[in-house]
């Protein structure tokens, strides 16, 4: 037994022997070899960039996610200078200049030449690396530009032995399947400005990346980003690749998938554009002689969301840009363009205040029957459409010029009687102060941000005593809650606040948080996070004062005499609404509303309608009509776009890594740069 | 008594092996310190320290526990070691947390241990005791056929684990103990050519034909290919290989110096804390380190064989064995591989990669070879 244990000690006295003559040929024999290695002198870096997440509109998790795709990415290149590979007697200016002689490259901001913005972009990016790594010595990959055309990838290819020390890089840059549908749903994004890299909380910003600036693109940029990866590579002394040393893979940000119906707001959105054209048609026949239609509908929203969830299925601006004009770098051109366009195509108009007019009467109804007993029947009389505050001469006028005599509550509601209005909000002034109404707004929701997951969303703005006080330097009169009964005065509203405050009457209460977003994927696209539908606040309110409230809308759109008669009729359900038409502050013509929900009996879903210098509340009833219409036609609609989907090409996460076109062995060819990214897109 | 403590044990303890412990523990700390960076206080890695530390401190006092229980005693235990073993492994593989592909940990509240570092003691105890009083059997067929069989429950249960490096450390142990305990030369050297032959095939199967072969995962399969070129790794992982190999090989002479590998700072290189903590040491140290820390070792088994020599207990000889090889295999595959030299597994170099559990195994290892050490009845006189 001994003696075979001498044997096992003579075995591993062997094997160790190879151990150690193993690290004696690794650390000196080779040793230089490798010192070069990992000094950096035989290594370079070539960054691989991480694809932005995919955002899909609403779909069932069995269905197949590619035809709900609405912003994916597409291939674009990046150009990079690698410090330490510049020649000396070249320096990283001459290395622009040459490449500024190359080709032509676009900037946004103009006046600067682009030469000096690239060396700009130089040498802040090269001064961010070093901050990374903690060493000057970092031969990281510095970026200089990114987004250039596929134009100029070829002359730099071609030009290569030119411009040592530059690379370009895949890239996927953001690419939106539908241009100017849901714009400010999603948002757009945008080189990363001095202030986003100033405030840069760990997420590693190089200037001339992207980042959202709008929209979902900002809200959830953290999500969308991801994280770059890298290449280390061994080069030979011509700075050409031998093989790759390691990588660290990117990581494709995080897919959105939003609770926004396609098809609803695919059809919401070409239903708003007829209806305008015809409008303003209209308004150009009618007003042939002193053609001004300029100031005429200079806008409109319309949002659609589930009341009892808060689930967003359609959101729309007026007028919309085309989001793809900024994923590959807008031109100064078309920025200018856009941004001195009168009608303003960026501001998103569903969280924009304005004046509400007499859809904010569901606030003063719900107080009138909380706190003075009014009910359904309860009468009131409208003399002559007149309303005189005791004591004051300047009459309060109706929209109606004629009295209407004796009328009940209910109807008052759907008559949008203004004279009714008037007398509960002076009659609150009397019995509780100014102060009454102001806190039923409150509770509402108004004048408080509905946390809807977009950015820049206004608060809104309820006129009080301090307000008063700052704005016109007196006090709270009578005649200001008299203003405020029927929404005049000084209070804005966004129609997503208004969305919300018919949302209470459907949900006889509760207010949801409005949301887009309905779940996030990882890479797997298997779930990372789960919305679910959250209640903010519930109004201490009786059930029967939103019943009350629910026969007025319903009159409104059903009754003959109602503001909302004539679309809602034939209709196999009730649709319950309130119509608004709204003075503007400024110049210009009445803002135009119209929110409800519908079914009445068991609500599916919310709208509202908003016309910016609209005229009048009358002209938003057959857009209602036609995208009610739309919402509950069972038929199945064909896709259309569904062929745009299939051939769209599509960034992959891996192709990305396998197929760099880095400076690997000679210059290629034309034809072969051009065969390569030909296989690379009929590949999908 | 069970429990008991004699003077003389004292006396007979070989102090090398304590010495050369601690001394591998303290470089352990040492390159442990580099490799989680605690120069770099963001990186949290002093908690990882903390952590080792406790385990290392909890292993030493298993070690004084240990020494007031007669090894002989175990003897009686092997039925247990074996139920032991084998139910430890079935709980792994019906709860245990999946960690990157493979079933290794067991969770109880705070308490977080990799069983199958103690299946392998469990496994030594078991097979010293059964192979004690059979070395006229392991000259049959029939008798050399048996462990095989006893063995291959606790083998094939940690392959479903897909822990491939524990299963080759357990072949390695049985084929050792084997050998020491007297089996068959011949079938023994047949034995192991038929491992050979079956290894070839499998890989030339998978390179030429692409047959799915049975308990490897793809990731093992691949490592096996990326060890025979690692250029032509399709993930990735060949590269860990060659980040490894750039480490160490630029430690050169001297090594650049503790906290002062440039390979660590890019991150480029994996698992620098654990299974490639060598990859560190190298860098750091160069070839004087390297030879340091090889001659520790082999200085620290050589004193196993020593105490093994002096006794003339078989079931001590052989628990001496089966400890000296798991100690040995796990060296030469951890170092080879960070050289280039084995496939890579991810399996622990004893004292120096991180790890509470494999800290604390080994040192129960060193515990068993005091005990057999010092409880030993002298010869000669």
């Amino acid at each position: 037994m001994n003696k075979r244990l001498k044997i096992f000690r003579y075995i591993m006295i062997m094997l160790m022997l190879i151990l150690f003559l193993r690290a004696g040929y690794l650390q000196l024999v080779q040793g230089e070899y490798y010192r070069k290695l990992s000094e950096g002198n035989r290594t370079s870096y070539r960054p691989i960039n991480a694809p932005r997440g995919k955002i899909y509109s609403y779909f069932e998790e069995e269905e197949n996610p590619r035809e709900y795709l609405m912003a994916a990415n597409k291939m674009a290149y990046s150009i990079y200078i690698l410090p330490q590979e510049v020649p000396e007697q070249l320096e990283v200016t001459g290395l622009i200049n040459r490449l500024v002689e190359i080709c032509d490259l676009e900037f946004d901001n103009e006046p600067e030449s682009p030469r000096e913005s690239l060396y700009y972009n130089y040498r802040v990016n090269r001064k961010r690396n070093i901050e990374a790594m903690g060493s000057v010595f970092t031969s990281f990959p510095v970026l200089i530009k990114r987004n250039i055309s596929p134009e100029n990838m070829l002359l730099i290819k071609e030009n290569q032995e030119r411009l040592p020390g530059l690379t370009v890089e895949d890239y996927p840059a953001r690419d939106y399947n539908y241009n100017d549908l849901a714009a400010h749903v999603l948002g757009y994004v945008g080189e990363v400005n001095k202030e986003e890299l100033r405030n840069d909380e760990g997420q590693n910003y190089r200037v001339g990346d992207y980042t959202g600036k709008t929209g979902l693109e900002a809200t959830y940029e953290t999500y969308l980003r991801g994280t770059g990866g890298m290449e280390q590579i061994e080069i030979n002394n011509r700075g050409e690749k031998i093989q790759t040393l390691g990588t660290r893979p990117p990581e494709s940000g995080y897919d959105l998938v939003l609770n926004i119906d396609l098809e609803l707001q695919k059809k919401t959105e070409k239903l708003l554009e007829d209806h305008i054209e015809l409008l303003r048609e209209q308004r150009q026949k009618e007003e042939q002689e002193d053609d001004e239609s300029g100031s005429f509908l200079t806008g409109a929203a319309v949002i659609l969301m589930e009341p009892d969830t808060g689930a967003l299925k359609a959101l729309t601006s007026y007028p919309s840009f085309d989001l793809n004009l900024f994923a590959r770098g807008i031109s100064a051109g078309n920025y200018e363009e856009l941004i001195s366009n009168p009608q303003r195509p960026f501001l998103n108009r569903t969280t924009t205040p304005y004046p509400a007019g007499s859809v904010f009467k569901l606030v003063t109804g719900t107080a009138a029957i909380e706190e003075l007993g009014v009910r359904g029947e309860t009468k009131f009389v409208d003399e002559n459409g007149l309303f005189y505050i005791p004591g004051w001469s300047r009459p309060f006028k109706n929209w109606h010029p004629v009295g209407e005599g004796e009328i009940d509550f209910t109807r008052a509601i759907a008559r949008s009687n203004n004279i009714v209005f008037y007398e509960l909000g002076y009659d609150l002034y009397q019995n509780f102060g100014g102060e009454k109404l102001i806190e039923y707004s409150r509770r509402y929701g108004f004048g408080e941000l509905t946390g809807v997951d977009l950015p820049y969303e206004s608060r809104g703005q309820i006129p009080d005593h301090r307000w008063k006080m700052q704005t016109r330097g007196e006090g709270w009169y009578p005649g200001d809650s008299v203003n405020l009964a029927i929404g005049q005065g000084g209070l804005l509203v966004t129609p997503l606040q208004l969305l919300n405050m018919v949302s209470v009457v459907a949900n006889r209460g509760k207010i949801y948080r409005p949301r887009l977003v309905n779940r996030v994927l990882d890479q797997d696209g298997s779930i990372l996070e789960q919305w679910e539908p959250e209640v903010i606040t519930e109004l201490d309110v009786g059930k029967e004062a939103f019943e009350i409230l629910e026969e007025g809308m319903i009159d409104t759109t059903e009754k003959d005499y109602g503001t909302g008669s004539g679309y809602f009729s034939d209709l196999s359900y009730k649709v319950a609404g309130k119509t608004g038409t709204a003075q503007t502050a400024v110049e210009g013509e009445n803002h135009g509303w119209f929110v409800g929900y519908a079914p009445a009996s068991d609500p599916e879903v919310a709208f509202v309608v908003f016309l910016e210098n609209g005229a009048s509340s009358a002209n938003t009833l057959p857009l209602v009509g036609d995208i009610l219409t739309e919402y509950f036609s069972e038929a199945e609609t064909i896709n259309e776009e569904k062929s745009i989907t299939e051939n769209h090409r599509e960034y992959n996460i891996e192709r990305s890594i396998g197929t760099n076109l880095s400076r690997e062995g000679p210059p290629a060819l034309l034809a072969d740069i051009l065969r390569d990214m030909d296989s690379k897109f009929s590949a999908e | 008594m069970f429990l008991e403590w004699k003077t003389n044990y004292f006396k007979n303890l070989n102090l090398f092996v304590p010495l050369l412990t601690l001394m591998i523990i303290i470089i352990g700390f040492i390159v442990l310190s580099s490799a989680v960076e605690i120069n770099n206080p963001e990186q949290g890695g002093m908690n990882l320290i903390y952590r080792q530390l406790t385990a290392a401190v909890l292993g030493l006092g298993f070690i004084f526990l240990m020494q007031f229980i007669d090894y002989r005693k175990l003897k009686y235990f092997h039925i247990t070691f074996y139920v032991l073993t084998i139910g430890l492994l079935v709980y792994i593989l019906f709860s245990a947390e999946q960690i990157g592909g493979a079933r290794r940990w067991l969770s109880w509240g705070w308490f977080r241990f990799q069983p199958s570092e103690f299946a392998k003691i469990f496994v030594v105890l078991f097979l010293a005791s059964y192979l004690e009083k059979k070395e006229d059997e392991l000259q049959t067929l029939k008798g050399f056929l048996k462990p095989f069989i006893l063995i291959s429950v606790p083998f094939v249960l940690i392959l479903l684990q897909n822990d491939l490096g524990t299963a080759l450390i357990l072949l390695f142990i049985f084929l050792a103990m084997l050998f020491v305990a007297g089996a068959n030369r011949k079938m023994l050297l047949v034995f192991i050519g038929a491992l050979l032959l079956i290894t070839v095939l499998i890989i030339v199967s998978q390179l030429f034909l692409e047959v799915q072969v049975p308990f490897l995962q793809e990731y093992q399969i691949n490592r096996l290919l990326i060890f025979i070129n690692p250029g032509i790794d399709p993930q990735g992982s060949g590269y860990n290989v060659i980040q490894s190999l750039i480490a160490v090989g630029s430690g050169g002479f001297s090594g650049k110096g503790w906290f002062a590998g440039t390979q660590n700072q890019l991150n480029f290189l994996p698992e620098k804390h654990t299974d490639f903590i060598f990859a560190v040491f190298g860098e750091e140290f160069g070839f004087i380190g390297v030879s340091v820390l090889l001659i520790l070792y082999f200085f620290l088994l050589s004193q196993f064989i020593n105490i093994a020599l002096e006794i003339k207990d078989k079931y001590g000889k052989l628990i001496i064995t089966g400890i000296a090889s798991m100690f040995f295999f796990h060296i030469f595959e951890n170092i080879g591989m960070s050289m280039g030299l084995m496939p890579i597994t991810g399996i622990p170099l004893p004292f120096l990669s991180y790890g509470g559990s494999s800290m604390v195994a080994f040192l129960i290892g060193i515990g068993l070879i005091i005990n057999v050490n010092i409880h030993r009845k002298k010869l000669g006189f």
